[in-house]
């Protein structure tokens, strides 16, 4: 109980237990089993994309193409299956392969030329989004197959089938991060890039690999949203930017590497799930959503900062 | 990041030197372009041309003077599209004159600048995920207030500013205001006391703190001042367009802000600017842009290209600083 109590995400877990009881007395309809089931198949993508960031941000760099890569990855998901006919199961993993593919070229960018991610990843956003737009000229591949779209609107009681995805990738991950050789590479060379080096671990390597995760799980992500939607959607991703920085950033994972919390960065998506349901069920326009992550995130920092305000003093 | 080395500014002549490979390469687009279409250099395309320049340009300059405090700035396009909105509201709904609504529509850019720098200099966050949620608040708060409306009956001097022609029928007044702009950015970084004390505390905020600068206030004021530009960008809009467009600004105009300053030689890390550079990249981005739109490849692959050129250049710009000892590169 203490080491729950204890841990960074203490905070959060309260938040959404408090949020989940206001919810529950203001809105009747909060408890029913439907809404709990939105509420879930609404966060599987949004784990899977605050994923993708998290695995740039513990090496100590940031993936401003996770959304772009995410779109272009699932309209070309969706186009193979729809205009080639390629079957199911392998156009999943030939999605995948395009988002590692897409983190490699970021990768390679930014741990051979030096040039900073940041501006990297800017560049190659653009790039993936035009990609995007080029092929579909904004026109959605509707036909997708049966099997997906059951995928997709499948659930036992509230729980989604796609709740699979978090549920595995998750605890991969974890073992990834904290226990493989690999992993902990990763975060050595995101907590100090020059003290890693030193000790034999090669930042280069460690930030191409970071990337192609991040490209990975965006494809993930892609392939999850088309099942969601039903559709491949050019606009698949476009809204992914501030989601990916905001759940890992509110879940404790340090923007300047080296440290992440995975199930923080769970519990900040479901907070922010909490609110988006909370909005809608309370029908308020929804361009509050955007204003209010904003603020949240502004106050989650604030709070943190004031959190640790004694050992800076000291 | 502790182990940079110390980056003062150097002097050097006033745009070319560093900035020779740029120069190279937009001529031979322009040629490229010219050639494939020879619409390109009318006398008509030049001044629709340099009308985008000017925006972009501005763009670049509101985020160069950010960077050179050794921070960014995500929230360029939001606090334009607010500063346009305002300027809109104060012109159509509240009817005030226009160099009065501009004017007020400005302080409310540099008000909401300054509301990042005192959070990124009062609580010390990274100003990367300070803007970035502040972006989001920003334009969230615009859209919640305006329902995402357009204002356009505005009045007609606003869009005759846009037509305006000077210079023999191909330069337009806005271009002219981005140039004055910059030669008020290089006096102010190159001889005024505030403007140098931006530069050190990009350089190195430790030293710079430690020789006296107060360094919390710099980084406030630039970023009050990249609010003020953001807003002169986005007013620039208005008289193009000759509307305030609540879709004007937000993510289209993160890529070229970053491009302009950063392709012209601005450090990332902070220090270095360079007021002419970022012109000529703002060049690079507005010629590419235009140059495909004239050359009829549709809007749809814009992204692509504009993309890959801009990857292409950085890259050309970052290998012939490493292959030319001379002209020593700031690492981009």
């Amino acid at each position: 109980m203490r080491r729950i109590l204890n841990a960074e995400w203490a905070g959060l877990l309260a938040a959404i237990v408090v949020g989940a009881i206001v919810l529950a007395v203001v809105s009747p309809n909060f408890l029913s089993e439907f809404n709990f089931y939105v509420l879930l198949r609404s966060v599987c993508v949004s784990i899977i994309v605050a994923f993708a960031q998290m695995v740039t941000l513990a090496v100590g760099q940031m993936n401003l193409s996770v959304g772009a890569l995410g779109g272009m990855t699932a309209i070309l998901f969706g186009g193979m299956m729809e205009v080639f006919g390629v079957p199911l199961w392998l156009a999943v993993p030939i999605a995948i392969g395009i988002g590692v593919l897409g983190g490699l070229v970021n990768g390679l960018l930014a741990a051979r030329t030096g040039i900073n991610g940041f501006i990297v990843t800017l560049a190659t956003a653009s790039a993936f989004t035009g990609v995007n737009l080029g092929l579909t000229k904004s026109v959605p591949f509707y036909r997708m197959p049966v099997a997906l779209q059951d995928f997709g609107n499948g659930r036992i009681g509230a729980l989604p089938f796609l709740l699979i995805a978090p549920l595995v990738v998750s605890p991969l991950l974890a073992l990834f991060l904290f226990r493989l050789p690999i992993g902990r590479r990763l975060l050595a060379v995101g907590g100090n890039s020059q003290a890693a080096a030193l000790s034999g671990i090669s930042p280069g390597k460690a930030i191409v690999l970071a990337h192609c995760l991040s490209g990975l799980l965006a494809a993930i992500g892609a392939v999850l949203a088309v099942a969601q939607l039903g559709s491949a959607q050019p606009l698949i991703g476009s809204d992914w930017l501030l989601l990916s920085f905001a759940a890992p950033i509110i879940g404790g994972t340090a923007l300047a590497g080296g440290y992440v919390s995975i199930i923080g960065a769970i519990l900040a998506v479901l907070v922010i799930a909490l609110i988006q349901n909370g909005l809608v069920l309370a029908k308020v326009d929804p361009y509050w959503v955007q204003f209010l992550l904003g603020a949240l995130i502004v106050a989650t920092i604030s709070l943190n900062r004031w959190r640790a305000r004694p050992i800076r003093l000291g | 990041m502790t182990d940079r080395v110390l980056d003062l500014p150097r002097r050097q002549p006033i745009v070319l030197g560093q900035q020779a490979g740029l120069v190279v390469i937009l001529v031979l687009l322009g040629a490229l372009f010219t050639s494939k279409s020879p619409g390109f250099l009318s006398s008509f395309n030049l001044f629709v041309l340099g009308r985008s320049l000017a925006i972009d340009i501005v763009i670049g300059f509101s985020q160069m003077v950010v960077l050179a405090t050794g921070g960014m700035n995500l929230s360029v396009g939001s606090i334009g599209v607010c500063v346009v909105m305002m300027g809109g509201y104060l012109m159509q709904v509240v009817g005030l004159s226009v160099p009065i609504a501009c004017a007020l529509a400005l302080v409310l850019g540099g008000a909401l600048g300054w509301l990042n720098g005192f959070t990124i200099a009062r609580s010390g966050v990274n100003s990367f995920i300070v803007t970035l949620a502040s972006a989001n608040l920003f334009s969230g708060a615009m859209l919640i207030l305006t329902k995402a409306t357009p204002l356009n009956a505005l009045p007609r001097s606003v869009a005759a500013f846009g037509q305006m022609r000077i210079g023999g029928g191909w330069v337009s007044p806005m271009l002219a205001m981005a140039m004055a702009i910059g030669v008020a950015l290089i006096i102010f970084y190159r001889y005024s006391v505030i403007g140098r004390q931006s530069l050190a505390t990009g350089a190195n905020q430790r030293a710079a703190e430690m020789s006296g600068v107060p360094v919390g206030r710099r980084v406030i004021a630039a970023h009050a001042l990249s609010g003020v530009l953001a807003g002169v960008a986005g007013l620039l809009t208005v008289a193009r367009v000759g509307a305030a467009m609540p879709a004007v600004g937000g993510q289209d105009w993160l890529l070229p802000s970053f491009l302009g300053p950063v392709l012209g030689g601005a450090a990332l890390a902070g220090g270095f600017v360079s007021v002419g550079g970022t012109m000529l990249g703002a060049a690079l981005v507005t010629t590419i842009r235009s140059g495909l739109l004239v050359m009829g490849i549709g809007n749809f692959w814009l992204d692509l290209f504009l993309g890959l050129f801009l990857l292409a250049a950085v890259l050309l710009q970052r290998y012939r600083g490493a292959l030319s000892p001379r002209s020593r590169m700031p690492r981009v």
